[in-house]
């Protein structure tokens, strides 16, 4: 199966290296492709010179926008799996293969990569566990996903979630609105055991005080779900 | 006349004045193609409605008795803050979807800059293929 996987980077140029070289050397079959989210610094040259594909955004759309313009490359390009990995060295790629076994097996249309599933690696603050915690119990009551990690950035799509994502993705903190739109569209999501490292340079972009102001605003996004239908809505237009 | 008319004939007539004013402001950036009908018709049908009820207040007078606001002025706040937040929501809408199709359209060009940069680069090779 021809695997691509989506790097989102602003300003990342100092942690590209690292995570493109790891990518390449566990999985070397696979593409890559660099989506520059309207970088200020070298991420764009950076990636290009390391061999990536880079998709570079002249404006600055955030997380959501970027991880789309990855799915809507694949879905243009025609892969059959794509793997989401972030631009800060947070995820290890080893854990490619496993992420998307059960989609080569066809059980699961979506994986997301989970840190909590096994003891070891990074595992956040207290307080952002306890966040983390109750977002995966909102989650399964809206949607009915069972998903430990949802704020995961680490997760595989199958073709179907890839012609999804590419029309209808959530635009900011989209991490968990997009399981539960996947879910809620009658994808198969589940998830699989993975490790993270915390970063080494650059700053995350979530940081304490703004876990509560993230909270609501993903809670509200989760109790406005458009109504599921069951059905993969593959022509569902984005804009309202 | 009524013993406390709502609205005092000055204040009447300077009300619909300005009222018809912004009226053919609106009317007039329409027809100069720097409004579009589609989004300004919240704006020619509220106005018009609020200029109905300057020319005849005893309509708000009885609007007021019906929801029983003991001053009638107040319905006429009431009725003021309806106005803007309506279409103040019919302008977020517009936002909302304008930055949908932003958002859509640059994740387009950003492809097509992609693409056009391999096409030009495999341009490139085989044109010096074809030199050699």
């Amino acid at each position: 199966m021809r695997g691509l996987v989506i790097v989102p980077a602003f300003n990342e140029a100092a942690n590209l290296p690292r995570v493109l070289s790891a990518i390449r050397l566990t999985n070397p079959t696979w593409d890559i492709v660099v989506v520059d989210d309207g970088s200020s610094d070298t991420s764009a040259q950076v990636a290009a010179k390391m061999g990536a594909v880079v998709l570079r955004s002249v404006l600055n759309l955030g997380i959501g926008g970027a991880v789309q313009t990855g799915f809507l490359w694949a879905r243009e390009r025609e892969y059959e799996l794509a793997v989401q990995i972030d631009g800060d060295d947070q995820h290890d790629p080893q854990f490619i293969p496993a992420l998307v076994a059960p989609i080569a097996a066809g059980e699961l249309d979506l994986v997301i990569g989970s840190r909590f599933l096994e003891k070891g690696g990074f595992r956040s603050t207290v307080l952002r566990r306890v966040g983390i915690g109750y977002l995966s119990w909102f989650l399964r009551l809206r949607c009915g996903a069972r998903v430990s990690d949802p704020t995961s950035g680490f997760r595989a799509s199958g073709r179907r979630a890839i012609e999804f994502f590419a029309e209808s993705y959530a635009t900011d903190y989209p991490e968990p609105e997009s399981i539960a739109l996947a879910a809620r569209s009658g994808l198969r999501v589940g998830e699989v055991r993975v490790r993270m490292r915390e970063r080494l340079t650059g700053k995350s972009s979530i940081n304490a005080w703004r876990t509560l102001y993230y909270l609501t605003k993903v809670s509200l996004a989760l109790i406005l779900l458009p109504p599921g239908s069951g059905e993969l809505m593959l022509n569902r237009e984005d804009s309202p | 006349m009524t013993a406390h008319p709502l609205l005092p004939r000055e204040l009447q007539l300077v009300s619909a004045f300005v009222l018809v004013c912004f009226l053919g402001w609106v009317v007039h950036l329409i027809r100069g193609r720097r409004l579009s009908l589609r989004d300004s018709l919240l704006w020619l049908v509220s106005t018009f409605g609020v200029l109905l009820l300057t020319l005849f207040p005893d309509a708000l007078r009885w609007m007021a008795s019906q929801l029983r606001i003991e001053v009638a002025s107040n319905a006429l706040f009431a009725a003021a803050i309806l106005y803007l937040a309506l279409n103040l929501l019919s302008l977020t809408i517009g936002v909302s979807n304008s930055l949908a199709r932003l958002r859509r359209l640059t994740q387009e060009c950003t492809i097509l800059r992609t693409e056009v940069k391999d096409l030009r680069a495999q341009l490139t090779s085989a044109q010096q293929g074809r030199g050699r």
